[in-house]
């Protein structure tokens, strides 16, 4: 039963009325949680985590360990004035922050994040999340061709060229999980992982994807860096090369939605690992809302670290990695991937 | 190729000195006359002669380094002075004197022998006013386009200013982002305001998609007249203060030797043994405040911003600067030396002073372990700046590269060790070379050369600990008022954390020089962008760029 199901339920509101109340009511938790998580990264986790990696102490001034940056911060960037170059592109301009933002944010709808949260689940659950994700480029190559500055330019260049390297890989691998559960559908795939795969007396490894086929999921956390553009893939915004490419000429309120699009994007893509790899909102004890978001926090966190600590590519060594590397070995795995599959019998 | 090898023996003396009257035979008619520089031989040559001499002084005796190009007006002619080396000797020195006429001030070009006189001849030309010909590209360097006068000239009135209307200035938007109709490429202005300038440097870059076509970077954001303020103070104290502002990243006391060793051989101060043992470890101090800097710069173009090498070097580089407190009572200008010796002695007690200055050469070879894991043991990093931003080393002799960047090119080449000064020569070190010729060559060099600079640090601590109490002589005899001899000139350079950092002053017998000339290293080094990132991707010449570890406050003085 979905989120917004149990809502109508328990309001007592059946027909349209109903889903249609529950599933605002849905989608605006879902939003509320995701958006907190942003919030909490955006301002103050990344912070301290990369001066944690560094040896500094970042943020401390403001509320228990600088918690209240949050807050000061969010009042900050959104009081900051609007300014819109002369020459831009609108309403293109206008739209690509909001596409950002808000394409990532739809791809939560169909991920089964536990104790019943999940606002849809369509059978092509997983095809949608690659979907809508993609949305992101197409907000990237806006963003940089409607600001007319060259920087961003070539920010929007190389965003359309990463992503044209990568969404293949990362998708070829995707399947090959779908392989294994015999669906698209997110719930499916979760419960396929729920199996115990060996038994160590009080320890059960469970049957997660990431320890059934490794190869796949470090194949997919690779191509899901370049996906956020994180580094050692952080080119579309290369801020020694291009400035800050696609983002250069945003300010206020519009850059605030595409640094949120950005974070969002990134535990988008925390989402999808913890889904297909890692038993979606399965572990012991606590609620499985808890255990998703530790999960997708462990990504976000992993992403921190390579930023600290990893170099950047140069654009043609990372279209060269996408293309001869993860491509052809992403397709080695969904083929030895079908072949076990259906060779052996399940 | 040609069958005439070039013969590098013309004109050295059996014992390796230079033999001048060999060397005025060789170029023959075109010596008019010959002078006596306090650090060599002047030959007066005629203006329109200086590309064969030079070109002849290159190819068969063997001065492949033009460290400067000196412009001066007198009161009856111009003057340009070619300052010649030889990488493998630079005690072998010889000076290219090339009068002109007030009247007509033109004079032939050396660009077409050395690269490095392409710059050198701009800035003659810019704030001098001496007419270069057959040079490649006579514009302003230093001063905008719509200057108007030649500063350093005679006939310029300082007093009037500069009333330029923005609309004489070139629109940078209008004239150069759409050169022709038709062409494939896009201009592109990296910096002023660029996060990978390292301060204010303009880039004009011309792109093929992300490639470079062609770099021609624009100087001069940063140019403060420090020449001509030099020119206006008095030797003994007031020049001191202003080598600091040079190469403002915590080489002070490396850019206060420069000018404390021309100037004291200028007048003949002898300096105490004790005050150059404290100016070493200084020194060198220094050079390691300055390559962490630049090494962790470098990281931070190669890794994207909030990285750990960063903050590790500055963490590192941090302890240094306490140091130097301790020892100058400054972080960054620290205005430490004096003509004849230092400001003070070490600071007491000297126990405690000592025991942080080994505390710190103890436990620095363990963070540049570090940093050679994060560095020169990532292979990302390897695959970034191996074989990128390529100086061979005839291009690096060309344009007058000296320095960790001539090292990186596997040109052996250190004023510390081959024209010695100071306690150098004294102590056991080594001068560290690399043959890659890359972004990485430069890299690895300034993390091997801090392992060095900690040994002489080290050997200067146990000789200070040492010394006598009642010898520790910081000072020595020096006039109040120094007028050196009239119409001296000299030229003496000590090795910057950069590169070769010179000097060239000319006496007129007042207690201010009559012309002070700044032979600064990263501006040589800087000319050199141009080879190393043709044809290669932006991330690449953002890496050579910080591979060149310029700052542009020695580069534009």
């Amino acid at each position: 039963m979905t989120l917004p199901d149990t809502i109508s339920d328990l309001l007592g509101i059946g027909g349209t009325g109903g889903d249609l109340v529950g599933a605002l009511f849905g989608a605006v938790l879902v939003g509320s949680i995701i958006l907190a998580q942003a919030a909490v990264a955006g301002p103050w986790a990344k912070r301290k985590i990369t001066a944690a990696f560094t040896d500094r102490i970042a943020i401390d001034k403001i509320g228990p360990m600088g918690l209240g940056y949050i807050i000061v911060d969010s009042v900050r960037l959104l009081s900051k004035e609007l300014i819109i170059p002369e020459g831009v592109d609108r309403p293109a301009y206008d739209i690509a922050p909001v596409l950002l933002a808000g394409s990532a944010l739809l791809g939560f709808a169909v991920i089964p994040m536990g104790s019943g949260i999940q606002l849809a689940d369509p059978e092509v659950g997983l095809i949608y999340v690659f979907a809508v994700a993609s949305l992101a480029s197409v907000a990237l190559v806006m963003a940089g061709y409607s600001s007319n500055n060259k920087y961003s330019f070539l920010g929007g260049l190389r965003a359309v060229a990463q992503n044209l390297a990568y969404e293949i890989p990362l998708i070829l691998t995707g399947i090959s999980v779908v392989i294994f559960a015999g669906s698209l559908q997110m719930s499916e795939i979760v419960a396929a992982q729920s199996q115990t795969l060996v038994d160590l007396g009080p320890v059960a490894v469970p049957a997660w994807y990431a320890i059934l086929n490794p190869f796949a999921f470090v194949l997919f956390l690779a191509a899901n860096f370049a996906e956020v553009g994180r580094n050692p893939f952080d080119l579309p915004e290369a801020g020694q090369e291009i400035v800050a490419g696609f983002q250069t000429e945003y300010s206020s309120v519009y850059f605030v939605l595409l640094y949120l699009g950005e974070f969002i994007h990134i535990f988008l893509g925390g989402a999808l690992i913890a889904t297909i790899f890692l038993g979606g909102p399965a572990g012991p004890v606590l609620p499985g809302i808890v255990w998703f978001l530790v999960k997708i926090w462990g990504v976000f966190l992993l992403t921190q670290w390579f930023r600290s600590a990893v170099p950047r590519v140069r654009i043609d060594q990372m279209i060269e990695i996408g293309w001869k590397g993860l491509l052809v070995l992403s397709f080695a795995n969904l083929f030895i991937t079908a072949v076990i599959v259906g060779v052996l019998p399940t | 190729m040609s069958l005439e090898q070039p013969t590098l023996d013309v004109g050295e003396a059996p014992d390796s000195g230079l033999d001048y009257d060999e060397l005025a035979d060789l170029l023959g008619d075109a010596v008019l006359d010959r002078e006596q520089h306090a650090h060599a031989e002047g030959f007066v040559v005629r203006a329109d002669e200086v590309e064969a001499v030079l070109s002849t002084l290159k190819q068969e005796a063997g001065f492949d380094l033009l460290s400067c190009v000196t412009a001066q007006e007198y009161q009856d002619r111009y003057e340009s002075i070619y300052h010649l080396k030889k990488y493998k000797d630079p005690t072998q020195e010889l000076s290219i004197v090339v009068p002109t006429p007030t009247d007509r001030p033109v004079s032939q070009s050396g660009s077409e022998v050395y690269e490095t006189a392409n710059w050198h001849e701009r800035e003659a030309y810019d704030l001098v006013g001496i007419q270069y010909d057959e040079h490649p590209d006579l514009r302003r360097i230093l001063l905008p386009e719509t200057w108007q006068g030649h500063p350093l000239s005679r006939g310029y009135n300082q007093k009037k200013p500069q009333i330029v209307p923005l609309s004489e200035n070139p629109n940078p938007m209008q004239t150069k982002t759409r050169e022709s109709g038709d062409s494939d490429t896009m201009f592109l202005n990296i910096g002023p305001h660029h996060p990978a300038t390292h301060g204010v440097l303009h880039l004009k870059t011309v792109l093929d998609g992300e490639q470079v076509v062609d770099v021609d970077p624009d100087i001069g954001y940063l140019h403060r007249c420090e020449e001509q303020m030099c020119q206006q103070s008095t030797y003994r104290h007031q020049i001191m203060p202003y080598p600091d502002r040079w190469d403002y990243l915590s080489s002070g006391i490396l850019n206060e030797w420069a000018y404390a060793r021309t100037a004291e051989e200028l007048a003949d101060i002898e300096v105490p043994e004790y005050a150059q043992v404290i100016r070493t470890m200084g020194a060198e101090l220094c050079r390691i405040a300055s390559h962490l800097l630049a090494v962790g710069t470098f990281g931070l173009d190669i890794y994207g911003d909030f990285t750990a090498i960063f903050m590790y070097t500055v963490t590192d580089r941090e302890v240094i600067e306490n140091i130097l407190e301790d020892l100058t009572g400054q972080r960054l200008m620290f205005n430490y030396l004096r003509l004849g010796g230092v400001a003070w002695d070490l600071p007491e007690p000297r126990e405690d002073f000592f025991e942080k200055v080994r505390d710190f050469t103890a436990e620095f070879p363990e963070s540049l372990q570090e940093y050679h894991n994060m560095l020169s043991s990532n292979e990302i990093f390897h695959m970034r700046v191996k074989d990128t931003g390529i100086l061979p080393p005839e291009e690096a002799k060309s344009y007058g590269c000296t320095g960790p960047v001539a090292r990186g090119s596997g040109i052996d080449y250190d004023l510390r060790r081959d024209d010695p000064y100071g306690y150098y020569d004294e102590l056991d070190w080594n001068v560290i070379t690399d043959d890659g010729c890359d972004n990485y060559s430069r890299a690895y060099v300034r993390l091997e050369e801090m392992r060095e600079s900690v040994r002489i640090i080290d050997q200067c601590v146990d000789i200070l600990e040492e010394w006598p109490e009642d010898e520790r002589e910081i000072q020595a005899n020096v006039p109040r008022t120094l007028k050196p001899d009239p119409d001296t000139e000299i030229y003496r350079a000590v090795e910057g954390a950069k590169g070769e950092l010179g000097i060239y002053i000319r006496s007129d017998g007042t207690d201010k020089p009559a012309r002070f000339k700044i032979r600064s290293p990263a501006f040589c080094n800087l000319q050199s962008l141009e080879v190393m990132s043709e044809g290669e991707y932006i991330p690449d010449l953002v890496a050579s760029l910080g591979s060149l570890d310029v700052v542009l406050g020695e580069v534009d003085r």
